[in-house]
């Protein structure tokens, strides 16, 4: 949850737009964001990773290998993690913490209304 | 290849760029075009070199997002790499590593010999004469060095060669007498030689380590800096600067880390047992600081810059480190990532200076 006083909204699309598992890139104010549909959930976050400044939303979206004994391999988190195009980093779709860094995606905050789709900032 | 944030003054501060290892890929129906009539069948059958044990990344190696506007991967075009890399990031120069590596340490002597000079010449007809940035490493295979000094001899002088190449991986480390006839041939030709990661472990190079194989691409990829280092000391130790005085070399993609406390190993031992390399007249680490240059990819990024930057007071880096952005592979660093690692003072020799009088490429244009 981004922590900044957030005074604006800018309409993103319509809810129709962006089924469970699908993204969109859209720009905010000049800023370009990703806009993810979670399993239901909508989620934003700015299109740049902590890292080197990559286009972080345009990642693979999968699940991935949970955090297990030597040995064992299991796959979960179906659809909630995004894998940065340029060194392979995991987002939680979820939070924007990364899966193996303290740094974390620039979020924000998502409402529908009147099925429009409206980030805030 | 996808939009980038505007940089900050500061990130561009760095100009005439001179990248020293980015790479191509080939496709196998534009090689045939350069290999003989005896060897297209092999070729064509898929036999192609050296694979891997197996190593998987689950990102691929190619950064997914550097493709053209055709879904083109930027790799294998030119006209894309000059524009969605050279031109995006302001890069004056930048050498070729080709895709030629594997087939470099095919079994088969003659295969492989085969097969890198049909990669060269590719990549002379369809690289160095779509962009006058590019530049080209030349290929050689280390099975047999007598084959490898002939296609030294053959391609050596042309105006966009700027190294000889040779796997990471060998048979033999690299210091043996069994390779002078390349380092004879390369030093006629006033061609420094480089050795480049992504071959340890495959085909006939034997296990990845002294340990055994490597499970596991972590493991593996985490490891190169061992083989860097392991040819290094190979070379140093056999006295190959001695026998070619006017030999330089470079250390392609091995990171930068290692070197400081290696040199210090490799001087406190040679105080104990000069004797046993008496060509050795001076500290090993005199001789790698004079001869030996490295790429700066992958970059450490230790929680803290400031001991990165420490690390890089611990040996002359503005005289031996020259920008790779490894572009455009997966554990790359753009050249803005990079410029804003190394501290202003020596920011320009990094990324543009130290690889210009290496290997002699004239001033940044404009």
């Amino acid at each position: 949850m981004s922590s900044r006083t957030q005074s604006r909204e800018t309409v993103v699309g319509h809810v129709d737009e962006l089924p469970p598992g699908t993204r969109k890139i859209v720009d905010v104010d000049g800023t370009s964001v990703g806009v993810f549909n979670v399993n239901g959930t909508l989620v934003a976050y700015r299109n740049r990773c902590p890292h080197e400044r990559a286009p972080v939303c345009l990642g693979g979206v999968d699940g991935t290998t949970l955090v297990s004994a030597p040995g064992e391999h299991v796959w979960g988190r179906a659809g909630e993690i995004l894998m940065c195009p340029w060194h392979g980093w995991e987002f939680d779709l979820l939070t924007g913490q990364c899966l193996t860094d303290r740094r974390r995606l620039h979020r924000y905050d998502v409402v529908v209304e009147d099925t429009e789709i409206r980030v805030l900032h | 290849m996808t939009e980038r944030e505007p940089q900050s003054g500061a990130d561009q501060a760095v100009t005439g760029v001179v990248d020293t290892d980015i790479h191509t890929r080939s496709r196998a129906e534009r090689i045939v075009d350069f290999l003989p009539e005896a060897w297209r069948r092999r070729w064509l059958s898929g036999s192609r070199g050296a694979p891997l044990p197996g190593y998987w990344n689950p990102g691929g190696v190619v950064r997914s997002d550097a493709i053209t506007a055709d879904g083109e991967g930027l790799d294998f075009s030119p006209e894309g790499m000059a524009k969605e890399f050279l031109d995006a990031y302001g890069v004056d120069i930048a050498i070729v590593n080709h895709d030629g590596l594997s087939a470099a340490l095919c079994p088969d002597p003659d295969y492989a010999a085969a097969m890198v000079s049909a990669f060269n010449d590719h990549h002379i007809a369809d690289w160095l004469s779509a962009d006058p940035r590019f530049r080209l490493s030349l290929v050689v295979s280390p099975m047999d060095p007598v084959r490898a000094a002939a296609e030294i001899h053959r391609l050596g002088d042309h105006p966009g060669v700027v190294q000889v190449l040779l796997p990471g991986g060998s048979i033999l480390p690299y210091g043996h007498s069994f390779y002078h006839p390349i380092y004879e041939a390369a030093v006629a030709h006033d061609l420094p030689v480089a050795t480049h990661p992504g071959t340890e472990g495959a085909g006939p190079t034997g296990q990845t380590s002294a340990a055994g194989y490597a499970s596991r691409y972590l493991e593996w990829h985490t490891g190169l800096s061992n083989y860097v280092s392991a040819q290094l000391l190979s070379v140093v130790t056999e006295g190959v600067f001695q026998r070619f005085p006017t030999l330089r070399w470079v250390l392609l993609e091995g990171g930068v880390s290692w070197l400081p406390p290696l040199m210090w190993r490799f001087d406190k031992n040679w105080k104990a047992l000069r004797r046993t390399t008496p060509w050795l007249d001076r500290p090993p680490s005199e001789i790698i600081c004079e001869r030996v240059r490295l790429s700066t990819q992958p970059l450490e990024e230790p929680p803290k810059l400031a001991h990165f930057r420490a690390m890089l007071e611990m040996f002359p880096a503005e005289e031996m480190l020259m920008f790779s952005s490894d572009f455009p592979h997966w554990d790359g660093d753009t050249p803005d990532f990079a410029g804003r690692a190394f501290a202003p003072a020596m920011r320009h020799r990094v990324m543009s200076e130290t690889a210009r009088e290496f290997y002699r490429l004239g001033p940044a244009r404009g």
